[in-house]
């Protein structure tokens, strides 16, 4: 190839593609030059100097880390004058070193330590003073000890370069310079962690783990981060079954060793003291009482069969938390299926992932993304629409980070959040182009972007050749509408301009669109664009949902909502009937499935008298408005399989303690389709089981045995009933669009709902009573109610504020901190507020795992099409009390 | 407030350059000039005019070492203590400042009229024992010189023993030099 350099390094030669580093192509011989400051991730500084190589022909050392390779080029990395030079490099260090090596954290897992032992330096010629430096407190959550550090600026580096936090800086010059945040304030920041993973020595340690452990003591297991859909790789450090820590090793992982604060700092939920560890059976009296397995389960299959029999499989219905393993999920869909009868079930993939799934399936035939996370690094424009990315997801926010900062894409940005410098990294600061778009208006947005592709001219000619009818009526249809109100067009027609005149595309959509009413339609309306720039089916480009929890995607492919069997086939599709029954040995049931609000008002009408509801939180999660506490309370009988006694297993009448993602194995998909490996890291706490075992055991007492050794087996079972799941790995190829699919659409299934899709959606509301535009949404600390357990998260996120932009503030004349009344159309709520620049004037966010506080405030509508409740958007009036 | 009261001259300063960052150093010396030091709220102004972090702003100020971080004196004694002014006498200089004002290296007066530095060479090595006050060089100074210029500094706010910060080539009006030798 012609951009390959091919070079000596020890008198072995190596072919590398042009630009490598010196000290890469040595890693690819196996050989380890010493080094402190280099790091693949972050751009060479050469300031440590311990990397030092002779190269031939070069008068002195050079910096392995810093020089690049030439043709021909001869490095010697191990001879005398090096090996004099690394440790009188070494020596400088440790000349000011701490010997704290047996109390640091670090220790056993510190390069210093490695380096010294490999060249023994066992006497220094120095004669001074040590510098030491006044132990200062600097947070909670990481500890700083600077006498240790050896001022390699690598966790400044990443803070700025990968994270884009920006949030340490070195102080100070010299051998006194010190790693800081802002003079002397504690750190606040986006808490990723990096700075901790990153230090080659122990100036940076986490406080939750502190002095607990020495890393040889730990038991380790790789598995799968079980926050967010962005599917990280996570190594559980563990000891006597108590989970010290989470890391995630350096290129390991679709991650590559990167975490946010949720991933690395989130994990004591596991450990928590209010965990469930015994059945829970409700007296007459209305206690909890514990109880065994060897009682419970008997009384679970006789209970579920007695309503079976007085009210028919209908009258059962079943509800799964998208959190749980593809095990898990294809289990419980099976169990209802099969011992129950019933196609009355749903997971949390229909709070909104729903809507881009459906999408997909109609206009290309896929359930999942025709794209990965290389091709949004590979990417040179990237449009994100309604993400919130380094909150939500803030790994693929990483991604999108990389393909701007290192590689120079152009990113588009239709966010609800404004661009705004502050503690944690924002996308829209990166933007070349943003339009701030409250949430619920995204759909307008896109409508927006698909006038100003005909507006501009960029649509693709091939296709108006060739489908002229599909292109002429979406063209009549966005022409007719108007810019919508208070997007500036400028703006959107830049935006269309840019995102179709580049080379390779991918568009980002999230929560903010997907979560909001005419998020299907949006969905669809995005593909439109797609298509009309003729780039659905080009290789890179594609449509991105990303998904709030870990396995939705996984809940939709199981088969674990009313809408799909398994590989998320149709319930009338008869193919896949066959097939599942042959795998099955059994037919499923006939007849469409309840979704979760279906549901819900059955149980409210008495036509459902049973639920089965799996670590999922109705009774929290739904407005109060839609009074779900007091559809569950109309069941005969309510069963709950839950980590914690939450308001839903409140309401039950028999609670089964799970085991939680740490416990268990299995498989996770995340947002972009990558099944991968859970491994438990620690054994079931007390009396829990992971979900999928309590079912089976409950199935084989009903008489329809779904019996499975292991997790390993029901994967097998799944890869039988889902054609082309074998091929599925840690690292897929991502699905094509499907050309028959495609064609349908445009050849006239796109027609069906042109008229709705298409249709002037509301202009902005002024409603004099209730002025602000309130938002409930994830923040980057917490996700979903459970890591409100994790001790970790609390202490950078204790409560739900009520966060406004900074000027409203100071024009409401509030102080950050001081509680406000807040009033809806459905009732009112008292919080603290809080200010925070990124959000735009008239807009109010709150973050949803606290939101108990303003349960009352909130309206939910389901989605016409999809079933999708939304009920994170409200119209709220803020009185100073 | 920072911003306020100055916006023309932050709106001048960011004109001159291409870049917004560029201008952080003149606009740490506007924040310096105004308040005497650099505060923490003039720091995270200044980050929020040029779209850095804070932290960023503080590890600029900490790397150069003429702008302060806490308050300082009216007048800002700088005394050389480089090879050349410490040969012909600087320490003298430091006793000098001391008997003259029971000032110490690092300390500010009680009525916060004086604070003292050392600092490295100030480029005036050929008139040394020298010092810098707020802009102003003095230099060749003898202990009467100290005394007259530290008088003359609180009571009129500026001394005429001030030499410029250019000397060379020296001035060729010698007069008021050898008065000086004289006193």
């Amino acid at each position: 190839m012609a951009d390959m350099v091919n070079i000596l390094v020890d008198g072995t030669p190596i072919a590398v593609e042009k630009g490598t580093l010196v000290i890469e192509a040595a890693r690819r011989l196996g050989i380890m030059i010493p080094h402190f400051c280099y790091h693949p991730k972050i751009k060479p500084d050469a300031n440590c100097r311990m990397c030092l190589v002779e190269v031939e022909k070069m008068p002195k050392l050079q910096t392995s880390c810093s020089t690049l390779v030439a043709e021909g080029m001869a490095v010697r990395t191990n001879t005398a004058v090096v090996e004099e030079a690394h440790k009188s490099v070494l020596e400088f260090i440790l000349a000011n070193h701490p010997l704290d090596c047996p109390i640091c954290d670090q220790g056993g897992r510190c390069d210093l330590q490695d380096f010294s032992h490999r060249y023994t330096p066992t006497k220094s010629d120095f004669l001074d003073v040590k510098r030491v430096f006044q132990k200062e407190y600097f947070s909670p959550l990481i500890d700083k000890e600077m006498n240790r550090c050896v001022q390699c600026l690598r966790c400044v580096r990443y803070c700025d370069e990968v994270i884009d936090a920006k949030a340490l800086a070195p102080i100070g010059r010299g051998s006194r310079t010190e790693i800081s945040h802002f003079t002397s304030h504690q750190l606040d920041c986006e808490f990723c962690g990096g700075c901790v993973q990153i230090c080659p020595v122990g100036a940076f340690t986490n406080r939750l783990s502190d002095y607990e452990f020495r890393p040889w003591m730990m038991k380790r297991a790789d598995t799968v981060c079980g926050y967010c859909g962005d599917g990280c790789t996570i190594t559980l450090q563990s000891r006597e079954d108590e989970l010290i820590e989470v890391i995630s090793s350096f290129e390991k992982g679709r991650n590559s060793g990167d975490l946010c604060a949720r991933g690395y700092f989130g994990y004591q939920f596991v450990n928590h003291p209010d965990r469930l560890t015994m059945p829970l059976v409700r007296q007459p009296d209305g206690r909890f009482e514990p109880t065994t397995w060897e009682d419970v389960l008997p009384l679970l299959a006789e209970r579920f069969t007695q309503v079976k029999l007085a009210y028919g499989s209908e009258a059962v219905g079943g509800l799964i938390t998208s959190r749980g393993t593809n095990e898990d999920l294809y289990v419980f869909q099976k169990f209802m299926r099969l011992a129950i009868g019933s196609n009355h079930l749903d997971s949390a993939a229909r709070f909104g992932h729903v809507n881009a799934v459906e999408a997909m399936r109609r206009v290309q035939g896929t359930n999942r993304w025709t794209v990965s996370y290389e091709d949004i690094v590979n990417a040179d424009c990237l449009l994100l629409i309604g993400t919130q990315i380094t909150w939500t997801n803030p790994i693929a926010g990483l991604k999108v980070k990389e393909a701007v900062k290192k590689h120079g894409a152009k990113l588009l940005t239709i966010e609800a959040m404004q661009p705004s410098i502050e503690t944690t990294s924002n996308i829209a600061n990166l933007s070349t182009t943003h339009l701030t778009v409250e949430v619920g208006r995204h759909p307008a947005a896109v409508h927006g972007l698909l006038k100003a592709v005909f507006d501009e001219g960029v649509a693709d000619n091939h296709l108006a050749a060739t489908a002229s009818g599909y292109v002429d009526r979406t063209r009549a249809a966005v022409s007719a509408l108007p810019y919508p109100e208070g997007m500036d067009e400028a703006t959107l027609r830049t935006i269309a301009r840019t995102f179709a005149g580049s080379r390779r595309g991918v568009i980002l959509i999230g929560q903010d669109l997907l979560q909001s009413p005419g998020g299907y339609e949006a969905s669809v309306n995005l593909m439109d664009l797609l298509l009309l720039l003729g780039k659905l089916s080009e290789k890179g480009w594609g449509l991105a949902p990303l998904t709030e929890e870990n396995n939705e995607q996984g809940a939709i492919e199981m088969g674990a909502t009313a809408d799909y069997f398994p590989g998320a086939a149709s319930l009338d599709d008869a193919a896949a009937r066959t097939r599942i029954a042959s795998a099955w040995k059994e037919s499923p049931p006939v007849g469409a499935g309840m979704r979760m609000l279906d549901m819900l008002e059955a149980a409210r009408s008495g036509k459902l008298k049973a639920m089965l509801i799996v670590g999922e939180n109705p009774a929290r999660t739904l407005p109060a408005s839609a009074k779900p506490a007091e559809a569950l309370g109309r069941l005969e009988f309510l069963v709950v399989q839950e980590l914690f006694l939450t308001e839903t297993a409140k309401l039950a009448h028999v609670v089964l303690p799970a085991s939680s993602y740490a416990e268990k194995s299995g498989s996770f998909t995340n947002s972009e389709g990558c099944v991968q490996k859970v491994r438990a890291g620690l054994e079931p706490l007390g009396g829990s089981r992971p979900d999928w075992e309590i079912l089976s055991a409950v199935s084989v007492l009903m008489g329809y045995p779904l019996e499975y050794g292991d997790a390993a087996e029901i994967l097998k079972e799944i890869r039988a009933v889902i054609p082309g799941y074998r091929v599925l790995g840690a690292t897929p190829e991502p699905a094509r669009v499907d050309r028959p699919a495609m064609d349908r659409y445009v050849g006239g299934g796109f027609a069906e709902d042109m008229a709705s899709r298409y249709r002037a959606t509301s202009n902005i509301t002024q409603d004099s009573s209730y002025p602000w535009s309130l938002w409930v949404g994830q923040s980057l600390f917490h996700s979903g109610k459970l890591s409100t357990m994790a001790k970790g998260l609390l202490e950078i996120q204790k409560e739900g504020r009520l966060y406004m932009n900074p000027a409203d503030l100071q024009r409401m004349q509030l102080a950050e901190g001081e509680m406000v009344t807040l009033t809806s159309v459905a009732g009112e709520a008292r919080v603290p507020v809080g200010a925070l620049g990124r959000i735009p004037r008239g807009i109010l966010f709150f973050p949803e795992s606290f939101k108990e506080a303003i349960a009352g405030l909130l309206t939910m509508t389901p989605d016409a099409v999809t079933g999708v409740p939304y009920h994170k958007q409200q119209r709220v009036a803020v009185h100073k009390t | 407030m920072l911003i306020e009261p100055y916006k023309d001259r932050i709106a001048e300063i960011l004109g001159r350059y291409p870049e917004k960052r560029a201008a952080l150093l003149p606009l740490l010396w506007l924040a310096q000039e105004t308040q005497g030091y650099v505060s923490e709220e003039a720091m995270r102004e200044i980050a929020g005019l040029l779209d850095l972090t804070p932290p960023q702003v503080f590890e600029t100020v900490t790397f150069y070492s003429m702008y302060n971080l806490r308050p300082i004196g009216r007048f800002h004694i700088q005394v050389c203590r480089s090879l050349m002014c410490a040969l012909v006498g600087a320490e003298n200089l430091l006793s000098w400042i001391d008997a003259k004002l029971g000032l110490k290296t690092g300390g500010t007066t009680p009525d916060r009229m004086f604070s003292l530095h050392q600092v490295e060479c100030l480029a005036s090595c050929g008139t040394g024992p020298m010092m810098q006050i707020n802009d102003e060089y003095y230099e060749r100074l003898t202990q009467a010189k100290v005394n007259r210029i530290l008088d003359d500094l609180r009571r009129d706010g500026k001394s005429d023993l001030a030499s410029g910060p250019f000397m060379f080539p020296e001035p060729s009006n010698k007069s008021s030099e050898s008065s000086c030798r004289t006193n």
